[in-house]
């Protein structure tokens, strides 16, 4: 197809509406697997509701662990998808076209993961609902002062406006798709989603602007949710957490590892489903150079942190980062750098950005440096905190494991539902760069 | 209502079908023990209101010491031991060991009721008239038979009534009384007769010295009377008044005892009389003996410093200046006798360490032989050895066996448990399937003391009694009265006593003692009287000894050692285990052992350089080798040990005895040789040297705490005594703040600790786990760290400027219930609080369990319920109902025992007023020997505790953080290197 290097309107939605044909057997290759993961992610969750959480690896003092970590890196990942949709839509950045739908799905499905952990990591998950503010008869209320009811808002807050603006983006490709199709479910669920959108001049006036202000709403929210998140730690008094320098530190490594996520879906799926004309090699190039950009200011937060432990003075904060670089942690410390500031060096060179294959290699570094780099900061602060004492080696279960693998496999189902029944790529916005299209290519 | 709805369960149905439900279960479940009697009050017993419990004063048998206890009983049940503040021995406070005696009580592995072995060697429940008919029958055969004299009543030691009817029986049987204690302290005895002419154990006033030289008398572990001591020995080293005093001790190893000592002294092994006869001898050389020798100056004249310090390895210098303080901080004291250095001349050095005190002018001052104690009368290891061999050669035909082990206490070189076979009729009446009453044929399960009547007098001025605190867990009987109703049935005894109860004896026996006491009324007054104070206290007058002309005849020599292994073998009596029998307690196998942490196993501790020649690691395995056996333990490297000494503790390694002491570490007992002390006889604990050989096994060394060091956090502080005598710089700074300080009305509850005081003795973390319902986890979940205790004992080894080259220091570390709490902020759903009297309050059903106060807690003292913890019934009988029963997924921590403290208001408010100072002690502070912890109210500026966070010595630990706790440390006070 590249060869036709003209994209016409009604090429793109023949395309497009064409990846929500019948599943292959691929599709169910891949499917099937992530279904037996997920059941047996949910077989953990249940075994450790059962049992207590003794059956993960949690120790004194080591009370979070990789739920935390998960939680934070899905958090993080959810970043990027927010960033291209509603930021890079703000500053008029057309190469963000053909990826924001994959981009927004990864958000809201990452969303949708990454608030499970806070529950199943619960020692009575059971109770969740209590951290929640709703009137009750005992008058019992929640503490506004802790970070958690704070994640409790920005979590719920993020997964509702990424959701809505997942679905209003979207509400005039489903008009297109269900146009399209002509059997009786698919049809009508499809007229439900699309609310009656005609494509008329008014609905496009009002839709605009619509779309505009949930950009608008949302781009804060990429700023303030992992904020919050990284408040859960800055705002304690742990040598390692305790640190003003963990928002901006927290933003940009969402965004790292968001676009590595991004890169890494869409490479797939781009040779899968051949939208190599939509996605091109310019926009990878765009994701890149973002790369470079936060890789760098996570590179210059880990340094900053290390000198202002030393600079300090203080034997407790010193003697945390000393023991990052060369306690029983040390290997996920220097993993986390290798990956997340090593690695991405190359991409300064215009042809490593442009290297599909190389990309996508590196976002896979790029992501397994950023699950260690939260790991590295819940697990080895606590573990060596003020009282030495109280120090301790926390090492995952099995348990944690199983439930960190159907985490990713709850990811990827949602994921590969969503191509096979949504547009993934905008067929509307796609629209928008092409030439207007002259009469008689319509026939 | 409910009657308006058609369908469902109405409310009368319910209950009934609950009623129904609940008493079937009720029954079902009880009918295998005799409970019912207990808790279904359908007539209320007298005496009982629920919710206000009965305490029973009583005597502790967890060791010889006998403490008075006063024993809390709610609904029936006895959940609480706490020390008897009217007991002289004790004084209120109590030891691990005897907190711990409640879960020898409820132990699920107790013998629930008389069992009799058959043909194929199994044993079998019985009732107790089968039981006492089978022993009758079987008296009575022998007896037909006209044999006399071959039965024998083995027991502990037990003095007074009990004592006086196994005496009564065994004359009527023809049979013959042994008391076996495995830590009989026999050269103690020999050493004062060769001395002074009296074969006794003196009581010693180590709070009267100022200055105390311990030659391995580990007083604050085991040795004679260890709360006494350790209560005394805090009043002498506390700080007070710009003065404290001084103690050194001597020891191949750095014991618990040795981690207090301002100075500890590696003498070579079995050479600490010869250290004696130098400090002596430099004493009278340089005149500063107020006897001017008393006539010793020859004998002394053969040890001066140089030829003791070739002898002994410590250096002259030492030795000079350990004399001239001796002998100038007046009154000072010297003892001897721990169980680890007895060696084949531990007589020996006995006498010289009396040498010593005779020549300071100690004796009649610091030593007492007026109050003597009842441990002297104890048997001869020699009729332990020759009971062995009689039975071995058949001439014993009926053996009881009353609260002893010797199957595991006994060096497996002396076989008893293979002359234990020869004995044709083994009756025991052992509470536990031990060792011994394994082999038993008969087994008539005596109440554990908490069950039964009974006295104890450990020494002559003080007579314990012992109540009964609750009535029979299990389908025992008390052998007082087992003896008593056997002896009725045997016809020729028919008669010889009057009474038929134990109680009926008893109460006739202290009529003996009341007939003495003068001016104390009629005998049902001083018999209640008794029991309401735990028994009846004397003073008896100390008397004036001199020194015998025998002292004269006693040569001096160096101990022999068998085997030629590198090592000497050193196996020491455990503070948490005594001699084993504490093995079987969950609770002291979950208290980490204070120099290790160490929990449920045994180890060999081995210096680091040794470790390093013997290439081993923590964890590893080592073989030790005697002439006598092999065993396979596990290494602790610990730096105080001399590099030629290997050492393990008495206690584990039970092959029996219950799940909770089953095969756990190793008992050294097993490869130890057949020695004896040459003078007195006694059996002589350290007298083997064994090869160590590393073996190809690792395993993780399961403790509680993995590092050694505070690493610069200022955890545990110090100051010199010349730093506080010349005044201490103390200042009280405010951080700045954004908010206004904290107010609080009337109660603002806090703590002292001075951890001058605090000696490691972990009374307060097993008091608080009986307390507070603290579940025991096990060793695999202590290796996880999951360890539920609220108060742990931290402990570093400071490098230090003295003779060993290092300073142990213990911080008991809990809650600090902050004034600027880390752990209240970021609850999201206000589990944890700050209550207005100042405490950070846990409310344990609101928890939901992110663990996120545990994280930001600085002190760690949070502790989480990874699972819900059972306690296997009967040890839930000892749960404290008014505390809550945590179950999995929520945190948990100190709480200032805040039961206690409501209790304390309700008791306050009652009689109009607020708390007082002394109106209650929290559990930790209640149970403390050393008095080193002090509660109270600081906003009542009158208190001890309020008094004591102003003191010049006080710190906040990790103040820099802000937290502003409610407890002030007191810093340890180190000696000045002179």
């Amino acid at each position: 197809m590249s060869e036709q290097n003209t994209l016409t309107y009604a090429r793109v939605n023949d395309d497009i509406i064409r990846m929500l044909d019948k599943p292959t057997f691929k599709w169910w290759a891949l499917f099937l697997p992530t279904l037996f993961f997920v059941g047996f992610g949910l077989f953990c969750f249940i075994y450790q509701v059962y049992s207590g959480l003794g059956v993960a690896g949690y120790r004194h003092p080591v009370f979070w662990g990789v739920y935390i970590t998960d939680f934070v890196f899905w958090v993080g990942i959810a970043h990027s998808g927010t960033l291209i949709s509603a930021i890079l839509y703000l500053f008029r950045a057309n190469f963000r076209m053909s990826i924001y739908r994959i981009a927004e799905a990864m958000t809201v499905f990452a969303v949708l993961t990454a608030g499970l952990f806070p529950i199943i990591h619960l020692g009575r998950p059971w109770n969740f609902y209590w951290l929640f503010p709703y009137p009750n008869q005992r008058e019992l209320w929640v503490n506004f002062k802790s970070p958690l009811v704070w994640d409790v808002f920005a979590v719920s807050t993020y997964l509702t406006v990424s959701a809505l603006f997942f679905f209003i983006g979207m509400i005039p490709d489903i008009a297109a798709v269900r146009d399209r199709v002509t059997e009786a479910p698919r049809k009508i669920i499809y007229s439900i989603l699309s609310l009656g959108w005609k494509g008329s001049n008014w609905e496009w006036l009002h839709y605009t602007r619509a779309y505009l202000f949930f950009a608008a709403f949302a781009t804060p929210l990429v700023l303030s949710v992992h904020s919050v998140v990284s408040w859960d730690f800055a705002m304690s008094n742990l040598p390692g957490w305790h640190t003003t320098i963990f928002a901006p530190y927290f933003v940009a490594g969402a965004i790292f590892s968001g676009l590595g996520m991004v890169i890494m879906l869409t490479v797939p799926i781009r040779k899968i489903f051949h939208l190599e004309d939509y996605i091109t090699l310019d926009n990878y190039d765009g994701m890149a150079k973002l790369l470079i950009l936060t890789s760098g200011i996570i590179g210059y937060a880990y340094g900053a942190e290390f000198f202002m432990a030393w600079y300090s003075g203080n034997p407790a904060e010193w003697g945390q980062y000393y023991y990052r670089i060369t306690g029983e942690y040390a290997i996920f410390y220097w993993i986390m750098i290798v990956c997340n500031v090593v690695i991405p060096i190359p991409l300064w060179f215009k042809s490593v950005r442009r290297n599909l294959k190389i990309l996508f290699i590196m976002s896979i570094f790029i992501n397994i440096g950023m699950w260690f780099e939260r790991f590295n900061i819940i697990v080895i602060s606590l573990s060596h905190g003020f009282d030495p004492a109280a120090w301790g080696i926390y090492k995952p279960s099995w348990v944690e494991v199983g439930i960190t693998v159907g985490s990713f496999a709850w990811f990827l189902m949602f994921f590969l539902l969503f191509l096979k029944t949504l547009p993934a790529v905008s067929i509307a916005e796609m629209k928008e760069i092409l030439p207007v299209p002259k009469k008689e290519a319509q026939t | 209502m409910s009657e308006d709805k058609k369908g469902g369960i109405k409310r009368r149905d319910f209950l009934k079908i609950i009623g129904v439900a609940g008493g079937t279960a009720v029954v079902a479940s009880s009918c295998s023990e005799p409970v019912e009697q207990i808790i279904p009050y359908v007539i209320p017993p007298e005496g009982i209101i629920p919710g206000v419990p009965n305490w029973y004063a009583s005597t502790c048998r967890e060791c010889p010491a006998g403490c008075g206890i006063l024993v809390k009983n709610r609904e029936g049940r006895a959940i609480k031991i706490e020390g008897n503040s009217k007991s002289p021995i004790n004084n209120g406070a109590s030891c691990a060991r005897g907190q711990a005696a409640l879960q020898g009580l409820y132990n699920p592995d107790r013998i629930r009721s008389p069992l009799s072995k058959n043909d194929a060697g199994k044993l079998r429940p019985l009732g107790w008239e089968g039981a006492e008919k089978t022993l009758t029958e079987k008296i009575e055969e022998l007896r037909g038979n006209s044999k006399t004299g071959n039965i024998v009543f083995l027991s502990n030691h037990i003095s007074g009534s009990l004592n006086k009817l196994v005496g009564e029986w065994m004359d009527a049987l023809g049979g013959k009384h042994i008391e076996y204690e495995t830590f009989a302290h026999e050269p103690l005895k020999e050493a004062n007769k060769i001395s002074f002419g009296i074969d006794k154990i003196p009581t010693y006033h180590i709070d009267k010295s100022k200055y105390l030289l311990s030659f391995g008398a580990d007083f604050i572990e085991t040795w004679l009377s260890p709360v006494e001591y350790t209560k005394q020995f805090s009043k002498m080293h506390s700080y007070k008044d710009k003065t404290m005093g001084k103690f050194v001790h001597v020891e191949p190893r750095a014991s618990l005892t040795a981690s207090s000592a301002d100075e500890w002294i590696s003498a070579k092994p079995g050479t600490e009389g010869f250290l004696a006869l130098g400090i002596a001898n430099a004493i009278v050389n340089s005149g500063q003996s107020p006897n001017g020798g008393g006539g010793l100056r020859g004998l002394l004249s053969k040890y001066s410093p140089d030829q003791v310090s070739s002898v002994t390895g410590v250096p002259v210098q030492t030795i000079t200046q350990i004399a001239k303080e001796f002998s100038t901080m007046q009154p000072s004291l010297a003892i001897g006798g721990g169980v680890s250095v007895t060696s084949t001349n531990a007589t020996q050095t006995l006498v010289a360490i009396n040498i010593l005190n005779y020549v300071a002018g100690n004796i009649g001052e610091t030593v007492d032989f007026g109050d003597t104690l009842t441990l002297s009368n104890v048997n001869s290891f020699q009729d332990i050895t020759s009971l062995v061999s009689s039975m071995e050669n058949g001439e014993i035909d009926i053996l009881f066996l009353y609260d002893v082990n010797p199957a595991y206490t006994l060096p497996k070189v002396l076989k008893f448990s293979e002359a234990l076979e020869k004995v044709p009729f083994v009756v025991s009446f052992s509470s536990f399937l031990d060792e011994t009453t394994e082999a038993a044929n008969l087994i008539l399960p005596d109440n554990t003391p908490l069950e039964s009547w009974g006295d104890y007098s450990a020494k002559e001025s003080v007579h314990g009694l012992i109540q009964p605190v609750m009535s029979p867990v299990f389908n025992t009987k008390g052998t007082g009265d087992v003896i008593l109703s056997v002896s009725g049935q045997v016809e020729e005894l028919n008669g010889r006593f009057t009474q038929t109860t134990f109680y009926d004896y008893l109460r006739d026996s202290w009529k003996e003692i009341w007939a003495g006491a003068q001016g104390a009324g009629d005998f049902e007054t001083f018999w209640k009287d008794c029991l309401e104070n735990g028994g009846y206290y004397l003073e008896v007058p100390s008397r004036r000894v001199s020194i015998s002309s025998a002292i004269s005849s006693v040569k001096f020599t160096e101990p022999e050692f068998t085997g030629d292994g590198d090592f000497y073998f050193m196996a020491y009596p455990s503070y948490r285990y005594y001699d084993g029998r504490g093995a079987n307690k969950p609770w002291l196998q979950e208290l980490p052992e204070a120099l290790s942490t160490g929990v449920w196993s045994s180890w060999v501790e081995v210096h680091p350089d040794t470790a390093k020649k013997l290439n081993v690691k923590l964890g590893d395995f080592l073989s030790i080798e005697s002439p006598e056996g092999v065993i396979e333990i596990q290494v602790y490297i610990y730096q105080g040990i001399r590099p030629d000494t290997l050492s393990v503790m008495i206690g584990q390694g039970h092959t029996s005895y219950g799940r909770y002491a089953k095969d756990r570490g190793v008992n050294p007992i097993t490869i130890l040789p057949l020695s004896t002390d040459e003078l007195s006889g006694g059996f002589a604990w350290l007298s083997t040297k064994v090869k160590a050989a590393k073996v190809n096994k690792h395993e993780q060394f399961v403790q509680t705490q993995y590092t050694t060091t505070q690493h610069d956090r200022g955890m545990v502080q110090a100051v010199t005594l010349t730093e506080l005598q010349q005044g201490l710089h103390h200042e009280e700074h405010h951080a700045p703040d954004f908010y206004p300080p904290r107010e609080y009305d009337r109660y603002r509850w806090g703590m002292a600790i001075d951890l001058q005081k605090c000696v490691g003795c972990g009374a307060c973390v097993t008091a608080c786990y009986a307390e507070n319902n603290i579940a025991f986890v096990g060793k695999e979940l202590v290796a996880k760290r999951r360890d539920m205790a609220w108060i742990r004992i931290e402990r570093y080894f400071e490098e230090a400027n003295n003779n060993a080259g290092f300073q142990t220091r213990f911080l008991p570390m809990l809650c600090q219930q902050c004034g600027n709490a880390p752990c209240e902020p970021v609850c999201p759903v206000y589990a944890t609080y700050h209550n207005p009297e100042g405490l950070n309050g846990m409310v344990y059903n609101r928890c939901v369990g992110t663990r996120y106060c545990a994280n930001n807690c600085t002190y760690k003292v949070r502790k989480f319920n990874f699972y819900t913890y059972k306690w296997p019934e009967p040890l839930n009988w000892q749960l404290n109902p008014d505390v809550t029963v945590r179950t999995k997924g929520i945190m948990e921590k100190c709480t200032f025992c805040v039961q206690r403290i409501n209790h304390g208001k309700d008791l306050a408010k009652d009689e109009g007023r607020d708390v007082r100072d002394g109106d209650f002690k929290v559990a930790c502070e209640q149970a403390c020997p050393a008095d080193a912890i002090v509660f109270g109210n600081l906003e009542d500026h009158e208190s001890k505790a309020s008094k004591l966070s102003h003191d010049d010595r006080g710190y906040k630990v990790l103040a820099e953080v802000n937290t502003l706790p409610a407890i002030t440390y007191l810093k340890k006070v180190t000696q000045d290197k002179a």
